[in-house]
């Protein structure tokens, strides 16, 4: 007898393990539809977020990427302070429900900083008309859930009508002339690339 | 020291590696053995590496349980049983080299961690006395597989030596026997012991593996004949469903039924062996059993369920017919004493629901639900039964896999979400959703039918207006009503001119109380608010 015996062991007990059946088949939540059993249940995608605004998303809690990843695209921004301007916008249009029950789309989502480039009396009258809120807005939404791949050399066509380019690889992309400044974010209905700087369509 | 010259040689004797070998191995029966009990009693949830995985969930941080998930994935709990098997397997090796010079002390570790098993299975909800037997009939394997190859290991007599001797210090040790490796019949020995310990762990943690998803598929009551209701609801009129292509059907499939619950592994409760219990404020306390229940008149009842925690527009609401007993009545022969204003549910997971028992008692149709559909209830919606309640959210009132009621008071006991911040007593609000077209939809300018569903348990809906842009309500067209606990579908017909437009419901109830525009979430009892779609005509 030598030493492999010892480390036999190992998979021995590992074998009674998944024999027992209690692997991660029997103890992961595969079916939770809903927010009841959130913390266990966020389906996080292998790959990190990158960027360097993702320090700035809270470690834990619903405004956690844990979190965001368990609820649907705009009640997950609402919990990140970084995105409250982006927030309060699509409350003012009336785009919450728009974005929470769409099917799979990508969000480039303006951090408070981009939304702080704009002259404020300009940002108050955008804020106040509905219809120039709305068309800007859903130019930041892409059909689909496009992956960092996706992006490396671009050419999306907004659900406003206009259209986006982007460039970029690794954990540098732009959006037109918008940098990500955390990218990939998992939200359950949307991806979320947060962006330094507002698109504007041509209007 | 007499051994000092001698010891340089006998440093590749085996015994150490070997006896650790056999701890581990003795591990590996102590979990199957113990998966085995768990299985025979029926409480796979009791078996060591489950309970004591499940309570060290509950006692880690938040933090922990972040990094764990943002880092592993939906491989965590994997991890986590694996992690567990390598400590075992490390204490276990431990144990097994102390059985060679320290048997006694080897055996009280192993007692002592069988003994920390059980108190974690007795530490779960919903234990039972029984569910410390796992770690004990463990234990005792465990013990029995270290002593059976403790004897393989003995000393020999004079002029043998055995490694333990050699491992004993302060003893001479005949020079003229060191092996430099085990005898071949020693050897051979060994080899069979750790085979027939190995063999006997697979075979008793197979054996309990199959029991118990043998037990599981006559737990999902497919082989259930539901008796015939004594009081049939009645075919649906086919009026209650409009034909819009995207519109969700009427009554929900119970495969597509939303599911919120908090149950980690879908409780597997056989019915033969499940009971519930009624008792608290009561003269007659009494305990059914599934037979009793299917003995009593069963009602049939269409009734709409929803979810506290949907957000406006949101999926977690489905319709379903539910075949049930009358739960007032059950409750009424119980005796209800006075005081008691609460009836608090208790699922087989240990979960608790605290509903207004004035709700159930005022004449609505509150059952103890055996069936959905036509069909047995299946696992995830709480066989062998459950409560429902027309017209209370169901975290006050759904209580799946329910096995106790207790009568009491709002003032003395709170249930699992009220303690978390949620609503003592939640009628569901009036809500609507628009579903055709779906958000972002692109539909061609003219004629569009919008359509959706709404919802007021318990008082029904009366009217559903849609607007675009913030212009005028006008009336949608309702289908017929199938009663005032259920949903109701609606459509009306939209001019739609090119560009992007904004599509928005409310709803009135049969009270006359029309949804508030304002914006309220989901906590603590249920979200306000008028549903709305951008869509983009071309």
């Amino acid at each position: 007898m030598n030493i492999r015996h010892v480390a036999a062991g190992l998979p021995i007990v590992a074998a009674t393990l998944s024999m027992t059946g209690i692997g991660s088949g029997a103890l992961a939540s595969t079916h939770h539809a809903g927010t009841a059993a959130r913390a266990v249940t966020a389906p996080i995608a292998a790959p990190r977020p990158f960027g360097p605004a993702c320090s700035t998303v809270p470690a834990t809690g619903k405004g956690s990427f844990t979190g965001m990843a368990a609820d649907p695209v705009a009640t997950a921004a609402s919990n990140n302070p970084v995105l409250s301007t982006l927030v309060t916008a699509v409350k003012k249009a009336g785009l919450v429900d728009t974005l929470n029950g769409a099917d799979g789309i990508t969000v480039f989502a303006p951090t408070n900083q981009a939304f702080a480039k704009i002259d404020k009396k300009t940002l108050a009258k955008v804020l106040a008309d509905k219809k120039t809120l709305t068309s800007i807005l859903t130019h930041h939404v892409v059909a689909g859930r496009k992956t960092p791949a996706d992006l490396r050399r671009g050419r999306f066509t907004t659900l406003q009508g206009g259209k986006v380019a982007t460039r970029g690889s690794g954990t540098t992309y732009k959006i037109n002339n918008a940098r990500v400044v955390c990218g990939d974010v998992t939200t359950r209905n949307a991806t979320v690339y947060m962006i330094d700087t507002v698109l504007m369509p041509a209007m | 020291m007499e051994a000092p010259a001698s010891t340089p040689a006998s440093t590749p004797v085996p015994a150490p590696r070997v006896s650790a070998a056999f701890g581990v191995l003795a591990a590996a029966l102590a979990l199957g053995g113990a998966e085995l009990a768990a299985a025979l009693v029926g409480r796979p949830e009791a078996g060591p590496l489950l309970a004591v995985g499940s309570v060290f969930i509950d006692l880690s941080p938040a933090w922990l349980k972040d990094f764990a998930i943002r880092t592993f994935g939906a491989a965590d709990k994997l991890v986590l049983l694996l992690t567990l098997a390598g400590v075992i397997a490390v204490a276990a090796g431990v144990i097994g080299t102390a059985a060679l010079r320290r048997p006694r002390l080897a055996i009280t570790a192993l007692a002592g961690l069988a003994a920390l098993a059980g108190a974690a299975a007795l530490s779960r909800p919903g234990a039972r006395p029984a569910d410390v037997l796992p770690a004990s009939v463990g234990a005792v394997g465990g013990t029995l597989a270290l002593l059976y190859t403790r004897r393989g290991l003995r000393p020999r007599p004079a002029g043998q030596v055995t490694p333990a001797a050699l491992a004993r210090p302060g003893q001479p040790v005949p020079s003229t026997a060191q092996p430099a490796r085990m005898a071949g019949a020693e050897r051979r020995v060994l080899l069979t012991r750790g085979s027939a310990i190995l063999g006997l762990a697979v075979l008793s943690g197979g054996a309990g593996r199959a029991i118990t998803s043998a037990r599981r598929s006559s737990a999902d009551g497919r082989a259930l004949v539901l008796p015939r209701p004594a009081d049939p609801a009645g075919a649906l009129p086919a009026s209650v469903s409009l034909n819009v292509p995207g519109l969700s059907p009427f009554t929900t499939p119970n495969d597509a039924f939303y599911r919120v619950d908090t149950a980690l592994i879908v409780p597997r409760v056989p019915h033969q062996e499940w009971t519930l219990r009624v008792h608290g404020l009561v003269d007659r306390p009494v305990e059914l059993s599934f037979a009793d229940l299917l003995a009593r008149p069963l009602s049939e009842r269409d009734i709409t369920l929803t979810c506290v925690s949907n957000e406006v527009g949101g999926p977690y609401a489905g319709h379903a017919r539910w075949l049930g007993v009358d739960l007032a009545a059950l409750l009424r022969e119980a005796g209800i004493r006075p005081g008691a204003d609460q009836i608090l549910s208790c699922s087989a997971d240990g979960w608790t629901a605290s509903t207004a028992l004035e709700s159930v008692l005022d004449g609505r149709d509150a059952l103890l639900a055996i069936a959905m559909n036509g069909a047995a209830l299946p696992p995830a919606h709480g066989f062998p039964a459950r409560m429902i309640v027309p017209g209370l959210y169901g975290y006050v009132s759904a209580t799946k896999w329910v096995i106790d009621l207790k009568l009491t008071r709002f003032a003395d006991e709170r249930a699992y979400w009220t303690r978390r911040g949620w609503a003592e007593r939640a009628p569901i609000k009036t809500a609507s959703r628009i579903e055709v077209p779906k958000p972002f939809a692109e539909v061609p300018a003219g004629p569009v039918t919008v359509a959706g569903t709404a919802w007021a348990q318990h008082r029904g809906i009366a009217a559903v207006e849609v607007r675009v842009d913030d212009g005028a309500w006008r009336q949608a067209d309702l289908a017929a009503s199938a009663g005032p606990d259920t949903w109701r579908q609606w459509q009306t017909t939209w001019q739609a001119a090119p560009g992007q437009h904004r599509l928005e419901v409310r709803a009135t109830d049969a009270t006359g109380h029309t949804q508030p525009a304002e914006r309220l979430p989901p906590i603590p009892d249920g979200a306000t608010g008028w549903h709305s779609v951008l869509v983009t005509v071309t």
